[in-house]
């Protein structure tokens, strides 16, 4: 009897080792990006599709201040903002030459991707009951996130997430939406905690 | 009696063609614009190529959004692929016509049968020459050359080439009523550099369509494995 307590003793602990690591992983990820109050960088999006030869481009710029306020922005090919504070989330388009609010239902569902997005880059990665998360360490760090509601599923297969171990900033987010279609968007000049004007998350142009 | 049933019927037939332009002979006249086309009009595709434009939409002249749409075409097969992403590179919609409509994926407000349809009719009616037979040919009353071909669905479509490498395509019901408007506008590679289309429908819209880029395809069509294959020949309603 006592030598079988022992071995499921052993067993326990071995099973719940990795959920353990994993979970001071993301609490260690969480401490590293505390001193997070300001982000901004410049990205690189390339989304391939099976329709598409070559992935199609996009650039543009982002900006985030703690707690929660953040400005993406494409810059070509085609203009958009999303600014979002204070649990508002306003998304910007151009039309005719002259930035016009997008009133479509669509909004919401940016918000809520482009603010997960924001959470990752202030280092809160497992935040999401929405996602199972995994955690594998590298030269950089490497998130997965998996949906686990059904309907998510079907619209994403599953995100990573690649942070550089040393300075806990994001280098990329990759949208994996199935086996011919993903988006994959590159950080590059990454600025943290450098003053951002107010006026950056308030005005489209 | 009889007589009288015909006449009805013969002013019924006249009102509902009421709108359709009329189509002078293409006799050399001095008084017009633009010299008589020997041949129809066509700005249509003729090789096989893959398109991206930036789609503005507007809904009664506001501006609802735009989008990023890409659209893949084979005109020796009748083969449409398109898809449909915001900004952000999030994929509202993707559909083929091998010409049976499949849709690939669906998201909200892009999810209904009529949408995708639609859809694959107004890409075939902007990039391929229409099915069916030249109905007339002439000259509209300012002198542009035109051609009407009378679709295989009893709809009309009239090609109008305008000036300055200009198109315009219009789609009639059969009973006249216009359907779609299309103006084409060449810029340096093709005719698709500016397309806007303004929709008669439930609700009318207008698409506002810029040129991102335009290549040719070498490749057959490759018909995606995933969505649902509808079981209908062709797309048309």
């Amino acid at each position: 009897m006592h030598k079988k307590l022992l071995i499921l003793f052993f067993l326990l602990s071995f099973l719940l080792r990795p959920c353990v690591a994993l979970a001071n992983g993301f609490e260690q990820l969480r401490r590293n990006s505390a001193g997070i109050k300001t982000v901004q960088a410049r990205f690189v999006q390339k989304k391939s599709m099976k329709i598409l030869a070559k992935p199609l481009i996009s650039e543009g710029r982002f900006f985030y201040a703690s707690p929660d306020s953040f400005r993406w922005e494409y810059l070509k090919p085609l203009r958009s903002v999303v600014l979002s504070g204070k649990g508002v989330t306003k998304r910007y388009i151009i039309s005719g030459g002259k930035m016009a609010e997008d009133k479509s239902g669509g909004v919401k569902a940016m918000g809520i991707v482009l603010g997960e997005i924001t959470n990752w880059m202030s280092g809160k990665f497992d935040q999401n009951p929405s996602f199972k998360t995994a955690l594998q360490e590298g030269r950089n760090t490497l998130i997965t996130l998996t949906p686990v509601e059904q309907h998510m599923a079907g619209m994403i297969e599953k995100i990573e997430i690649s942070v550089v171990r040393k300075t806990m900033v994001v280098k990329s987010v990759k949208i994996i939406e199935d086996k011919n279609t993903a988006t994959l968007i590159n950080f590059s000049n990454v600025e943290i905690n450098k003053s951002i004007n107010a006026s950056i998350f308030q005005d489209v142009e | 009696m009889k007589s009288l049933r015909l006449l009805v019927l013969t002013v019924l037939l006249l009102a509902s063609c009421s709108t359709l332009p009329v189509i002078h002979p293409a006799a050399p006249r001095p008084e017009v614009k633009f010299p008589a086309c020997p041949v129809c009009p066509s700005p249509f595709l003729k090789t096989p190529h893959r398109l991206v434009h930036i789609i503005e939409v507007r809904v009664a002249g506001k501006a609802q959004g735009a989008v990023i749409g890409v659209t893949l075409i084979h005109p020796s097969a009748q083969f449409v692929s398109c898809a449909i992403m915001t900004a952000e590179g999030i994929t509202l919609f993707e559909a083929e016509a091998t010409p049976g409509l499949k849709i690939i994926r669906a998201l909200p407000p892009f999810d209904s049968r009529d949408f995708a349809r639609n859809m694959i009719e107004d890409i075939k009616l902007i990039f391929l020459a229409p099915e069916g037979q030249v109905a007339a040919k002439g000259i509209l009353a300012d002198g542009a050359a035109i051609c009407r071909w009378q679709t295989t669905s009893a709809e009309f479509v009239d090609v109008v080439a305008g000036p300055q490498e200009t198109f315009e395509i219009t789609r009639y019901a059969a009973s006249g009523r216009r359907q779609r408007r299309i103006k084409l506008k060449h810029g340096a590679d093709n005719f698709y550099q500016h397309i806007e289309l303004t929709a008669q429908d439930a609700f009318d819209y207008s698409l506002f369509m810029t040129l991102v880029e335009s290549e040719p395809v070498k490749s057959e069509p490759q018909t995606n494995n995933r969505g649902l294959q509808d079981n209908e020949k062709n797309c048309g309603r």
